[in-house]
Parts: structure tokens; sequence; C-alpha cells
């Protein structure tokens, strides 16, 4: 009986302090890489199969970055981005072709129109193809939503010339 | 009577004379400017000492790459980096350098139509195999009324394939 016990002991004492590393290691890289998505993200330029100024959802899945219309995909591997980098910018509320119906307002209407407008940011993605080729993409985000795409992407190995940066201290 | 229109007429025979060989000497130099290359190679913008946000610069470069493919003077335009551009026998290279950059505002131009213009300057140079430069000009893209500010990049990259056009 304490030959048995002490044997189970000697057995059971090693496995109890060493986890199965792969486990470990499966269970710990989603929780340090969480997914990112963005709906409504419009692809200003540098999607090869994708028209240019095409609206879709910008997503980091996996160890990439993608970006998905309705027709067609384009995938970016974070080892492969050679820079990203964040920047504001601002849109105005009226496009297309309602824009140019409010140049027909008299008395300067379409131009009061003009005032409407909203913050965007706008994020740049430089990266290299399987041949080598430099590529860039240029996206435009809804306000505050470009940072958490760096923030991801660095953290899977993109590289960054300009670092993310710090959020401002809460004033007390 | 006589000795005037035979001065006019000798006159009239000379400018004409004059004329058709300045039109085939002009033609001569437009033909002999013309260069041939089979590839070319784009490289992205280099920003020197201009404030030029990365957004501008990319778009400058994708702007590039697809008017200059828009020309169809070249079997293969390479982005920078490629590898199958080493094997290219004659290549040609388009570097773009920033001379000056103002970011206007869509906003400003859209309500006062005078002010908040984007405008972009920069140096366009293309060498050729050896290095022996082709073109170097300053060439300037601009957005002054409708439009984002990015807009400005797809202005300059027009006037870029208008040079490459008549170049090559």
């Amino acid at each position: 009986m304490w030959t048995r016990g002490l044997f189970l002991l000697a057995v059971g004492a090693p496995l109890t302090f060493f986890p199965t590393p792969t486990r470990g290691q499966a269970a710990g890289a989603p929780q340090t890489a969480p997914s990112v998505v963005q709906a409504n993200v419009k692809l200003v330029i540098g999607g090869e199969t994708i028209k240019n100024n095409s609206v879709g959802t910008l997503s980091v899945v996996g160890n990439s970055l993608q970006f998905a219309t309705d027709k067609a995909k384009v995938e970016v591997d974070a080892s492969s981005i050679q820079d990203i980098s964040t920047n504001e910018d601002s849109r105005q509320d009226i496009t297309g072709a309602a824009h140019f119906a409010t140049m027909a307002i008299p008395y300067g209407g379409g131009r009061a129109l003009a005032l409407f407008s909203h913050q965007v940011d706008v994020l740049t993605v430089e990266f290299k193809d399987a041949n080598g080729g430099f590529h860039g993409a240029v996206f435009v985000l809804p306000q505050g939503q470009a940072a958490p795409f760096k923030k991801q992407l660095v953290a899977m190995g993109a590289k960054a010339s300009v670092p993310l940066a710090d959020p401002a201290p809460a004033n007390k | 009577m006589s000795v005037i229109f035979r001065v006019v007429l000798i006159g009239a025979v000379l400018l004409m004379a004059g004329s058709l060989s300045a039109q085939t000497g002009s033609g001569d130099s437009k033909s002999a400017q013309k260069l041939s290359a089979s590839s070319i190679q784009i490289e992205p913008t280099d920003p020197g000492d201009v404030p030029m946000p990365p957004e501008f610069r990319m778009a400058v470069y994708e702007n590039l790459i697809a008017q200059i493919r828009k020309t169809g003077k070249f079997q293969h335009v390479y982005r920078s980096g490629d590898n199958d551009a080493a094997s290219a026998s004659d290549l040609v290279t388009l570097h773009t350098t920033a001379r000056a950059f103002n970011k206007g505002s869509q906003k400003k131009r859209e309500v006062t139509t005078i002010t908040g213009s984007t405008s972009m300057t920069l140096n366009v140079h293309i060498t050729d195999h050896a290095g022996q430069v082709l073109v170097d000009r300053d060439v300037r893209g601009k957005v002054r009324f409708l439009g984002e500010n990015l807009r400005a990049t797809y202005d300059f990259s027009k006037k870029v394939a208008t040079i490459v056009q008549n170049t090559f």
C-alpha cells in the first residue's frame, strides 16, 4: 500500500509541474493576438485584384491582414509587411452623384453642404509579394479604428518605422 | 508692278521652303528623341526632406504603376524589388523624389473654391541599365476644386505617363 502510494507520487509529481508544452503554446497564441475586424473600410488604392475605392471588411485572420469584398479578397502576411502607418484625414459626408447634385443648389447651398464632413483614419501598409515586388495599400477606416490593426500586425511581426503612440495619460 | 510681284513671289517661295525645312527638321529630332526599352521598373517615392505622408507616397507609387501600364509602351512594368527585373536586358528605372508637398483641405476647396488646394512637386528621374539619365524633370500634381486630397497623386501620375509616352 505504502509502496504503491510512493510510486504514484514519484510518477505524478513531475507531470504536475510540467504541463504539456504544445497545449500551452496553442492556447497562449490566440490570447496574445486576438482577431480585429472592421466593416465598411474603403480600399483607396493598392488592391491588385480589387478595384480602387472598393468598400469591404478589413480583418486580421490568422497571421495575415485580409480585405474582403463581395467579389474578391486580398491577403497580406504580417511578416511581409515592411512598414505600417496610421494617419488622420477628413471625408465629405455627401459624395458621389449626390455631391454633384448639391452643386446645382442655388445661393451657395451646395457649398454650405460641403461643410458637413467626418474624421477618418488612414491605414497605409507597405509590403512585399512572394516575388520580392514592393506594394502599397491605403485603407480608410472610421475614426480611431486604424490603431488596433497596426498594434495587432506589429505584434505578429510586421515592421513599423513609427511606433504606435501610447494612449494619453488620463487627467486627474 | 511686275518687279513687286516677283519680289513677293520669291519671298513666298522662300518662306514656304523655310517652313518645310523646319517641319522636317523638327520631325527628325522628334523621332531621334524616342527611346526604346522593353521593361521599366518603378521605385517607391523618396520623400527626401519633404514631410510627405506615407499614404501619398504609396498612392503615387501605385498610380504610377497603373498609369505606365496603361501607356502600353513596355512589355513588362516591374515593381521595385521584383526578382524578375534582374533578367530584363533593356530595363529602365523610374525614380521619384519629393521636392514640395502641400496637403490642402477638401472642405476648404469646396466651400471657398480658391483655397485648400493640394499640390505636390516631384522630381522624375528615368535611368537606363547603365545608370545614364534619360529623363530628369520636375512634375507637379494637384487637386484644385473637386475630389479628395489623394487625387493629386493621380494627376501627377497621369502627367508622368504622358512624359513616358512621349519619350519611349
